[in-house]
């Protein structure tokens, strides 16, 4: 097979896009603090969510580097054999593009809720679709870089977003603590996890990386980097909203808007925008790209590029057509697409593992024998 | 070669009308085609079940003009509309206005005190989910009349109402204490929270007598209608119940830890009759809620911090440490009456938790919460409240002793 994709990526750019992958979401709709019934909690299940993501996080990058020079799609099939292994990757891929269509959909909802009512949808969609598409036909390695800036300036944007507007913050209201039993902590850590299961990129980055033996050290530093912004960003909200925080569309857009300090900075928050609309498109370039080499390793096709605007087209017709309403797209991202996600990251990981001993159990009685 | 230069620039050129059309997005807004709302009334409209809206609009003409030189015209223009949604009333106003009132840069959300005692629910919703409206708009109650008459006060010094009564607000809240300013964020918190009650900025119309001076009449010089924002307005539920004069006010502020500023006058130790002024440096509180045989109780810790600001007879505290020790107790009597007015006009007059002492309790004790907050109604009279004031005068400003006169005794 012909070298698909001849990018390098460095170990930290491949923190940086693990890290924005996982904050877009947050910077939009924020599904831990919409589907939990008591906001105080929130950075609790933050923390759950994050430690339990960790091991996730590690089990997948662990699995790539025992296939140097392969993806997930590519080992898949080396572990459970073509039929097998193709029918895994087809599940994979599909993952790969429902997450584009959410993001899609969901950046073009935060633009058309907050900023520009009139504006057809599609009008966003299409463009950030195109520019994204574009920069994934550059490869990886534009990519990551690209990811990197965006992931100063995005973690930058959140950080002023989360202390600026402290003039309202109120930290007595995220007390009662842990008031309300583990019933309240499990919704949101489901969704959290839903979004960490989007990690199964992993797969298709480490036969990239320049280093891959820290691999697993970024893959950590990624989880607990995002973990604290969440976390930080679940004590902003409640600290500023009280209980009113589970209510806002866009929390952290709400948030920036209460930013008004000394009479003259305040309205920053188009600002703000912009900069989560960099952070969604180097997502969904990136998602977009993994979805290409997917469907090129899966078909043995010589090339990926020419994937890539065909691909775009059915994550903007998608992305129109799978949701009905800004709250049909919340009630996905909070329950069935978090499980779906859980559900398709543990399968593959359960399966993959399975083979994987199998066929070192047989390796070694083959050996013993021998 | 050629074919491709040739396909190149007939691309170039189609992409150019295409270009030429996109030239400004759907939801441009000219700067020409908008008029910016400066704050919004909401009231009974004429017939039942309406709602009319107010909304103070600048003229940024009039305004560009006024710097340049007189202008007789008002910066400001005042319409009202009405439906029987905040919304319709609202969208109803561009059949008045020829221009697109924006909501971006409103300062104010006005009740008037009727429309305030039928409850503000069912007009709430439309001011958050607007993406106009920012959450950091002052929430304020007109006492007596309606917000569409509270609008037109006018304010010296500021050309625009809705600056002028900002400017008065801040200052009496950072400077004086004596008047909330609660923002659509907050407010909305105090109505949703359990065990809170709302309240609200409140505003007064204050008539002038007509000018005597003619230049005033041709050139409307003078302000016959001005307004006064002091106290506040106490809500039950969604529903106004009372007022807070400017002592009751600053006894809830110093409960919630708000004061900034403020003077307290202070009759002076070793002098009949003679008063002394104090300046408020800095302030806060703790609120501890208890529950002892599931009998509720609250502690209200109360720290402030002030410089003598003048006194009206001698006095030299190098003299006398225990004049200063009591004037620093005269203080803090002050400082407990008015938190004991505040108290005693939301228990037995209102009935209603301004103070937020039930959602202390949440916090401290969410399990007994839960019985106590069906019967907070009954509960919130009966509490107990035990009130601890430390106070420390810290400096005496540039001089030391206060100044001297020599007297002649009279008779």
């Amino acid at each position: 097979m012909t070298v698909l994709e001849g990018g390098k990526i460095s170990g930290r750019q491949f923190m940086s896009v693990l890290v924005v992958l996982r904050i877009v979401p947050l910077t939009l709709v924020f599904s831990l603090i919409n589907s939990i019934a008591h906001v105080q909690d929130t950075w609790i299940t933050v923390i759950i969510g994050t430690v339990i993501a960790i091991p996730i996080a590690v089990l997948i990058t662990k699995l790539s580097l025992r296939f140097p020079g392969k993806t997930i799609i590519e080992y898949s099939q080396s572990l459970l054999g073509p039929v097998m292994g193709k029918l895994l990757g087809l599940l994979i891929l599909w993952c790969f593009l429902c997450t584009s269509i959410d993001i899609t959909r969901g950046l073009g909802e935060a633009y058309v809720i907050a900023i520009m009512p009139e504006t057809p949808i599609l009008v966003f969609m299409s463009m950030l679709i195109f520019i994204s598409c574009y920069a994934a036909r550059s490869g990886l390695e534009v990519i990551c870089r690209l990811g990197e800036d965006v992931f100063y300036i995005v973690v930058f944007v959140l950080l002023l977003t989360y202390v600026l507007p402290y003039t309202a913050m109120r930290f007595e209201n995220l007390r009662p603590i842990l008031a309300w039993g583990a019933s309240n902590l499990v919704p949101p850590v489901i969704a959290n996890l839903g979004y960490y299961s989007q990690f199964l990129i992993i797969g298709m980055l480490v036969p990239y990386l320049n280093k891959p033996e820290d691999a697993t050290r970024y893959a950590v530093y990624a989880v607990l980097i995002s973990g604290a912004l969440m976390v930080l960003a679940a004590v902003a909200l409640v600290a500023v909203f009280g209980t009113t925080a589970s209510s806002w569309t866009l929390p952290l857009f709400s948030l920036a808007r209460m930013i008004s300090l000394g009479d003259f900075f305040e309205r920053i928050e188009a600002g703000v925008m912009a900069a989560w609309t960099v952070s969604t498109g180097i997502k969904l370039a990136l998602f977009l790209w993994a979805a290409s080499v997917a469907v090129a390793q899966l078909f043995n096709l010589k090339a990926f590029r020419h994937l890539l605007y065909p691909l775009g087209t059915i994550t903007v017709a998608a992305s129109l057509f799978f949701f009905e309403s800004m709250v049909e797209l919340e009630d996905y991202l909070a329950k069935a697409g978090a499980m779906v996600s859980i559900l398709v990251a543990g399968v593959t990981l359960l399966l993959l593992y399975a083979a994987l001993g199998i066929r070192m159990a047989i390796h070694r009685r083959k050996g013993g024998a021998g | 070669m050629r074919v491709r230069r040739c396909v190149r620039i007939t691309a170039l050129l189609a992409i150019i009308p295409v270009v030429l059309s996109m030239a400004g997005c759907w939801s441009r807004k000219e700067i020409e085609d908008i008029g910016f709302v400066l704050s919004i009334g909401v009231d009974h409209g004429a017939k039942e079940d309406e709602i009319m809206i107010t909304a103070h609009i600048a003229k940024p003409f009039a305004i560009s003009a006024g710097l340049s030189g007189a202008v007789d015209e008002k910066p400001f223009w005042q319409v009202s509309s009405t439906g029987r949604t905040v919304f319709e009333a609202w969208r109803n106003l561009r059949q008045q206005s020829p221009r697109r009132p924006l909501l971006h840069h409103s300062r104010f959300i006005v009740f008037g005190e009727e429309f305030a005692r039928d409850g503000i629910h069912e007009a709430m919703d439309f001011f958050f989910k607007e993406s106009e409206v920012r959450e950091t708009n002052v929430v304020v109650v007109a006492k007596g009349v309606k917000a569409s008459e509270i609008l037109w006060n006018e304010f010296e010094l500021e050309r625009m109402p809705a600056e002028g009564a900002l400017g008065i607000m801040k200052v009496a809240a950072q400077e004086l204490s004596t008047t909330v300013m609660i923002t659509l964020n907050e407010f909305l918190q105090m109505l949703e929270a359990e065990g809170h009650e709302a309240v609200a900025s409140r505003a007064e119309l204050v008539r002038r007598p007509p000018s005597e001076d003619p230049r005033g009449q041709l050139k409307r010089e003078t302000i016959s209608i001005s307004g006064r924002e002091t106290g506040a307005a106490a809500f039950k539920g969604d529903k106004l119940v009372g007022w807070l004069d400017k002592t009751q006010t600053r006894g809830l502020q110093w409960v919630k830890g708000k004061v900034r500023s403020g003077i307290i006058v202070i009759e002076q130790p070793e002098e009949e009759n003679k008063l002394a002024s104090i300046e408020l440096v800095r302030a806060d509180s703790t609120v501890t809620p208890g529950i002892s045989d599931g009998r509720p109780s609250v502690l209200i810790k109360v720290r402030a911090i002030g410089n003598l600001g003048e006194v009206q007879e001698d006095f030299d505290p190098m003299k006398s440490q225990e004049a200063w020790l009591s004037m620093e107790r005269r203080m803090a009597e002050v400082i407990r009456h008015e938190i004991e007015a505040a108290l005693n006009i939301a228990k037995y007059e209102f009935n209603s938790d301004i103070f937020g002492f039930g959602a202390e309790i949440q916090r401290k004790y969410p399990k007994e919460w839960t019985k106590l907050k069906d019967k907070w109604d009954e509960e919130f009279p009966k509490l107990d409240v035990e009130i601890e004031v430390e106070t420390s005068l810290r400096r005496s400003g540039l001089t030391r002793r206060s100044v001297q006169t020599v007297r002649k005794e009279e008779g």
